[in-house]
């Protein structure tokens, strides 16, 4: 699965081996991703398979009882709301981000190093602080509740925080920037010459943007989609902290085991699951863009 | 050749006296949870005795399990809640306390002792209780409520806030039902579903690390929570009254515990004697108030302290957690099925 410098060489049509130095500037990613990945990885597929005692320690005796329980419908229904919800997260970065990143990257070039920073700003301020303040905003004597109160569009105090709805901003909010980043890089290279050949070739705008834009574009997209998706369906802050705890996602399901529950076998074979998964879906999509192409 | 022996020797003194001097700089490596020792204690102590304390924090049982379980720092001292001090007995994981050691010891409430979790009293030392119970606003909420049936009776609904553990909330309806508390079968587990699938619905916020904040906020006005939270609510504004469930309610008590194979024992030792000194005692009561089980700390406590009810409620029937070990994973798919339901 790996792939090797060799393969990556040949994948962006280069024809010369890497060589010493190429080696040797790839040795602190390679390094870190056998550290920091490939190793806890392995760990988490061990534990995958063993029992748990009493206290909570991992016992190594083999076991398959760990994957066999993800099956039951507790869980699968947990899972597939995760799915929806980041599912639901994606497209909603998308139509929100898309028009933002598309805009960037179509300004001149002084506007957009200000609008970039603009989208940037909220990386300086911790994640933690940023949900704690759309805590204040959105609850019920909270300053939109106040101000939707006092145009009169609303009767009674704001019912947002703590549903599933507040998590879904949460969660919008949180990727949005992940979705605008790489669809930005993918605008700012489009060349102004094709847009004004589809135009002078007779298509209107909408067949310009569908038939054109968006092509070009696309490599952001997948981009922005899967880094908005993958993180959401594990993600377990924003659920605790603005969905009240009360809407578990499969992120809260697998950190529960590695704290109240003590059942890291079972933590460490949802863990898996998961990953087999995106390996596959990554495939999928990566062999269907492939064929586009 | 005499005089490099001399010399020698002389170096090898130097080199003892330094070797010396470095032992004799003492510490100890306290674990403890985070916001549970002032500071201000831990500075008093070093003064007096000339032993530095590294007070390491963590803010869960499981968290410190995980750290001590796997061996990697050598902690002196750890402060573990009662369920965790029984596994740890259980597996042979803590030092037996040397009492005579620790005359301060006879400060500490009969009540607090010989608990299920140590029975024998040989290996942990009570630091702070306290209780599960209810604390109400009472602006808010007219109507008397007395117990957990009160709670969840449904006029509520909507307004409560309980905290976020799988075994507390499985508790209030094992006791709601009349069983035992620290029984968890399958058969348990099946006959408590239902009461908590119509519970759970009605609750607005699970929060265990600080549900004082959405009621403060007027999110909700009715909670299952710490009577550490309730006691700084209550300190906060008068209108929020603490009450035991008369179903029953849990008393948890977070210990001092020497792990096996402890590098400064005695001066662990040492340090608990000094805890449980009235005067010092009285100061961490002041920062958290918790039900303080020093009673001769008690006596210098101000009127106000001990008229908190949350710190210092009315007696009524309370019971401690026993270790449930793997009964663990079902309570957690229990909660898990009935929170993925709703």
């Amino acid at each position: 699965m790996a792939a090797t410098p060799a393969s990556l060489a040949k994948a962006s049509g280069g024809q010369r081996p890497p060589g010493f130095t190429g080696w040797m500037l790839l040795a602190p990613l390679l390094l870190w991703l056998g550290l920091f990945i490939v190793f806890p990885t392995a760990i988490l597929f061990v534990y995958s398979f063993c029992q748990r005692d009493e206290l909570g320690q991992v016992v190594f005796e083999f076991t398959w009882s760990n994957y066999a329980r993800i099956i039951d419908p507790i869980y699968l229904r947990i899972l597939g709301r995760s799915l929806w919800y980041a599912a639901l997260t994606t497209g909603l970065c998308l139509i929100v981000g898309y028009p933002v990143a598309y805009f960037i990257g179509r300004s001149p070039p002084r506007r957009r190093s200000l609008l970039l920073l603009l989208v940037m700003i909220p990386f300086w301020i911790s994640f933690l602080l940023r949900t704690y303040a759309w805590i204040s905003l959105l609850k019920g004597e909270g300053l939109l509740s106040a101000l939707l109160q006092w145009s009169q569009l609303i009767v009674g105090p704001l019912e947002v925080l703590y549903t599933p709805t507040a998590v879904i901003i949460g969660l919008v909010y949180t990727y949005l920037p992940f979705m605008i980043l790489p669809i930005f890089t993918s605008a700012e290279k489009l060349d102004d010459a094709m847009i004004e050949a589809a135009l002078d070739l007779g298509a209107g705008p909408v067949r310009a943007f569908t038939q054109v834009i968006l092509p070009l574009t696309k490599p952001g997209i997948f981009a922005g989609v899967l880094l908005v998706f993958v993180p959401s369906i594990g993600m377990f802050a924003i659920t605790d902290l603005m969905g009240g705890a009360k809407v578990s996602m499969i992120g809260n399901v697998i950190q529960n085991q590695f704290g109240q529950a003590r059942d890291w076998p079972f933590g460490a074979a949802l863990g898996i699951t998961f990953l087999a998964l995106f390996a596959v879906a990554f495939w999928f999509l990566h062999d269907r863009q492939g064929a586009v192409k | 050749m005499k005089n490099r022996l001399r010399t020698l020797l002389t170096l090898g003194l130097a080199l003892g006296a330094a070797l010396h001097l470095a032992a004799a700089k003492k510490e100890i490596n306290l674990f403890g949870w985070s916001e549970y020792v002032p500071q201000a204690v831990l500075d008093q102590f070093e003064k007096e005795s000339g032993i530095k304390v590294n007070y390491e924090t963590y803010a869960s049982n499981e968290e410190m399990l995980s750290k001590l379980l796997g061996g990697a720092a050598q902690y002196d001292l750890v402060q573990p809640t009662d369920y965790v001090v029984e596994a740890l007995i259980k597996a042979g994981k803590l030092e037996v306390i040397d009492f005579s050691r620790i005359p301060n010891m006879k400060n500490v409430g009969a009540e607090f002792l010989r608990q299920p979790h140590d029975p024998e009293q040989k290996y942990s030392v009570p630091y702070m209780a306290g209780t599960v119970g209810i604390v109400v606003n009472t602006e808010k909420v007219k109507q008397p409520i007395t117990g957990l049936k009160d709670v969840f009776s449904g006029t509520c609904a909507g307004r409560i806030v309980t905290l976020n553990d799988n075994r507390e909330l499985l508790t209030w309806a094992l006791r709601t039902l009349g069983r035992d508390i620290n029984t968890i079968t399958p058969e348990a587990i099946e006959a408590a579903r239902p009461v908590l699938a119509q519970w759970l619905p009605q609750i607005k916020v699970y929060d265990s690390d600080s549900p004082k904040t959405s009621l403060l906020g007027g999110e909700v006005d009715i909670g299952v929570v710490w009577s550490g939270e309730a006691a700084l609510l209550y300190q906060e504004n008068k209108k929020f009254a603490y009450i035991l469930p008369q179903e029953g309610a849990h008393l948890w008590i977070d210990s001092l515990v020497i792990p096996k194979g402890a590098p400064h024992k005695a001066d662990a030792e040492a340090f608990i004697n000094f805890i449980l000194r009235p005067e010092i005692s009285v100061l961490i009561s002041a920062a958290f108030p918790y039900t303080n089980p020093n009673l001769a700390a008690r006596k210098l406590l101000s009127p106000e302290q001990l008229g908190n009810p949350a710190s210092y409620p009315a007696p009524c029937k309370l019971e401690a957690f026993k270790d449930i070990g793997k009964a663990a994973s079902i309570v957690d798919k229990l909660i898990t099925d009935l929170k993925g339901g709703s």
